[in-house]
């Protein structure tokens, strides 16, 4: 009886964890999604009328409006009603992660290719949407755009607006410095040489108590999202790349990548800029609006709203400095795919809706604006020209002519992320660059496949 | 002649339940059977559902290749004997041990100490401390985390700005495992407090009396008479803090990542990450497997040294 009762209590034991694994894993104090919302006229199915869902990732208010976008979509196609949810990025990927493993991903999802394209198009989860590429209402896309949106010929994605990732200066910081000198205010650009000038000129004014914030500026490398920042950095410093050409192998190693990693470490261990292995890229972009640090390496519209209440000073949009002067920025594409259910109509239904929100030049010019980006189709001009926000969005838009060669669908693209961190951590804990960098494209380029 | 009269007694009730059920009608028995199993049905199902299922789902997937959307291919086992290669695993697995070690003596220990001081004070005193005590564990994680990491933070941190120091406490390879262990130990104390406060306070106060009057002194009391008797409430408390401490992971995700480094990376967030970020399911379930029997083996070593018959 007493071993059959420690049997029993280390069989508890055990199950506890093994079904902790076998569900997934423990997700249970994370942060859950934010609100869900139904907008539909009839309030359920009904007869012909096709249900959809749809998940969108925060990107600036799009989520917020699409109570709206969906009673306009409604007003042409009533038989069609769309449940949304909000799921962010902390934990989204977890969510849809494990809605594909139980069968219960959402008909659409709004996000960038690196999700649609590169991870769940790879994994063959995605409806192929060609044929809203074939139409005439895509003629107007960019190649590059175009490019990003399909894997071997199938497109995944159907975008909706276009970014370049940037970083940003506290301009009153650098103006106490004398640190304007070192960048062209009129490109928004600075050089290798002028970067390192000026981020000396803010720690001699932080030192000298001059201004008030605590670092020139955080390589955050604590982990999730926000790496475009740190890669943009490293890659822009010398002119290096992150992959070769055809995207069969990343470059970190390049003797460009090793020199700007070397530079940045040095910097680190100078004081001039903080290597912070325990920030993620929020923590960064905390730390500038407060003034704690006085650069971020992660900016774009999208963050300048979300931050715009707490900082008390001009947060000034700048592209990367690089050794020439000529940023390559990384691009940041949004749009709509569609999860393969199984279901024509719905399928159908979801392409209507695509159609919609990204060809509708009434509607799409709105959606645009809420993700507070620029179209994807050149032929819709200006969206902001003439508005409130034609002032505030110029320097975004002119960071959005420095886009350069899009990378991130590389194959084994999330495994790198993972691996670009921990080699940032080494390198900012003093390892030697060569054999950090080494590491990590031996570990990275191992997964493609 | 002694042990026959003991198991001649041990056989004793068993008869008489079974002359108590012969009293009854067949259809009776019948009812009151069916109405028993009806009122484990729920229970069942959901035993059945929640635990068994996924045990068995876990244990199958380990021995397979399965990506995202993949049913997954027989790999034998591959996955075993990857993760005993893999220095990510080794590592975390080190980590892991490290915290067990760690966390669970001191939480038990700290846990006994605050309960034998508080529980003979008076009753608002004692809810006082143990509403004290148990606020972390009804505090949701998040909000202690975001909370801890305003504290650690090395720029304008509390801990820093009390020590004048200039460490990066969650940054630093050499001390962010001791903080996740930190952090770990005052959301893991309420519990087993609040449980020895009522143990405690369940000893016979009879047997403490007459140890008294026999000279025992208060160490004595205490590890003869009041030590033998919360020696149930120890050992769940062990095996609980234990198996909390192996599946340690929202501190660890919200706080560090795994990093810097690696360094406090820990078998449940690798199994973790191989899930969500990889999308190895096959790999993750392996490691479930292990980390499940790593658990047992720690319960059954802690049930071994317990020695008491009340587990």
């Amino acid at each position: 009886m007493k071993k059959t009762k420690r049997v029993l209590a280390l069989m508890l034991a055990a199950s506890m964890s093994l079904g902790l694994a076998a569900c997934g894993g423990g997700g249970d104090t994370t942060q859950s999604p934010t609100g869900g919302n139904n907008s539909t006229p009839s309030g359920g199915a009904s007869g012909d009328t096709v249900e959809l869902t749809l998940w969108t990732y925060p990107v600036g208010t799009f989520a917020d409006n699409l109570d709206a976008t969906i009673e306009a979509f409604n007003k042409v196609h009533p038989e069609i009603s769309i449940t949304y949810e909000t799921i962010d990025y902390q934990n989204g990927d977890t969510k849809v992660t494990s809605a594909i493993q139980g069968g219960t991903t959402p008909d659409l999802i709004f996000e960038g290719p690196e999700r649609l394209v590169g991870n769940w198009g790879r994994s063959g989860v995605m409806v192929d949407l060609s044929d809203l590429w074939a139409e005439d209402a895509a003629s107007d896309i960019a190649d590059g755009v175009k490019n990003a949106s399909q894997l071997d010929g199938k497109y995944y994605m159907y975008p909706l607006s276009v970014t370049a990732h940037s970083m940003a200066i506290n301009y009153e910081v650098f103006e106490a410095a004398g640190a304007l000198q070192y960048i062209d205010e009129e490109t928004r650009t600075w050089t290798t040489d002028n970067f390192v000038k000026a981020l000396e000129a803010v720690k001699t004014a932080i030192d000298n108590g001059t201004v008030n914030v605590i670092t020139p500026g955080i390589v955050y490398c604590g982990g999730q999202g926000g790496d475009q920042g740190t890669r943009a950095l490293v890659n822009n410093l010398y002119s290096g790349y992150f992959t070769n050409e055809d995207g069969t192998a990343y470059t970190a190693d390049s003797e460009q990548n090793v020199k700007a990693l070397e530079l940045l470490q040095t910097l680190v261990s100078e004081g001039k800029l903080d290597g912070n292995t325990a920030f993620v890229a929020s923590d960064e972009l905390q730390a500038f609006a407060n003034q704690t640090c006085a650069m971020t390496f992660c900016w774009n519209y999208s963050n300048y709203v979300s931050y715009a209440e707490q900082t008390q000073f001009t947060p000034y949009v700048m592209a990367f400095p690089s050794d020439d002067g000529v940023p390559e920025l990384e691009m940041g594409i949004y749009g709509l795919g569609i999860f393969d259910n199984g279901d024509q109509a719905k399928i159908d239904a979801a392409k209507e809706f695509i159609r919609f929100v990204c060809n509708d030049q009434t509607q799409a010019t709105e959606c645009i604006k809420q993700t507070g980006f620029f179209p994807v189709h050149e032929n819709f001009g200006d969206v902001y020209a003439g508005t409130d926000e034609e002032e505030t969005k110029a320097p975004f838009a002119l960071m959005s002519t420095y886009t350069g060669r899009f990378y991130n669908l590389t194959p084994g693209w999330t495994e790198q992320r993972t691996n670009w961190w921990n080699m940032l951590q080494k390198i900012f804990g003093g390892t030697d660059v060569k054999t950090a960098v080494d590491e990590y494209v031996s570990a990275s380029n191992a997964n493609i496949k | 002649m002694a042990q026959n009269a003991v198991a001649t007694a041990s056989k004793k009730p068993k008869k008489e339940k079974r002359s108590q059920f012969s009293g009854m009608s067949k259809a009776l028995v019948r009812r009151e059977t069916i109405s028993a199993y009806l009122f484990l049905l729920p229970s069942l199902i959901f035993f059945i559902g929640f635990v068994v299922l996924p045990m068995i789902m876990c244990l199958v997937y380990s021995f397979m290749d399965m990506g995202l959307g993949e049913s997954g291919t027989f790999a034998g086992l591959s996955n075993y004997v990857r993760m005993f290669q893999d220095p990510t695993f080794i590592q975390g697995f080190w980590n892991t041990v490290l915290i067990v070690v760690v966390a669970v003596p001191t939480v038990t220990a700290f846990s006994l100490w605050v309960g034998s001081a508080i529980y003979q004070m008076k009753p608002f005193t004692r809810s006082f401390f143990r509403c004290i005590f148990y606020l972390p564990v009804v505090t949701g994680t998040v909000a202690v985390t975001v909370v801890w990491k305003w504290i650690f933070n090395v720029y304008y941190g509390v801990l820093n700005q009390v020590l004048g120091t200039n460490q990066n406490w969650l940054g630093d390879e050499k001390t962010a495992i001791w903080c996740i262990i930190m952090i770990l130990f005052t959301t893991s104390i309420g519990q087993p407090i609040v449980l020895y406060v009522a143990a405690l306070g369940n000893v016979d106060q009879s047997l403490v009396e007459a140890a008294q009057v026999d000279g025992a002194t208060k160490l004595q009391v205490f590890w003869k008479i009041k030590w033998p008797q919360i020696m149930p409430t120890t050992l769940y408390i062990l095996v609980i803090t234990t198996i909390n401490s192996f599946q340690c992971f929202a501190l660890i995700q919200l706080l560090t990542s795994g990093g810097p480094n690696g360094s406090t990376n820990t078998i449940m967030y690798y199994i973790f990450d191989m899930v969500y970020r990889y999308n190895d399911f096959g790999y993750a379930n392996a490691m479930g497997v292990i980390l499940a029997i790593i658990i047992a083996i720690f319960s059954a070593i802690q049930f071994k040294f317990a020695k008491t018959d009340n587990g």
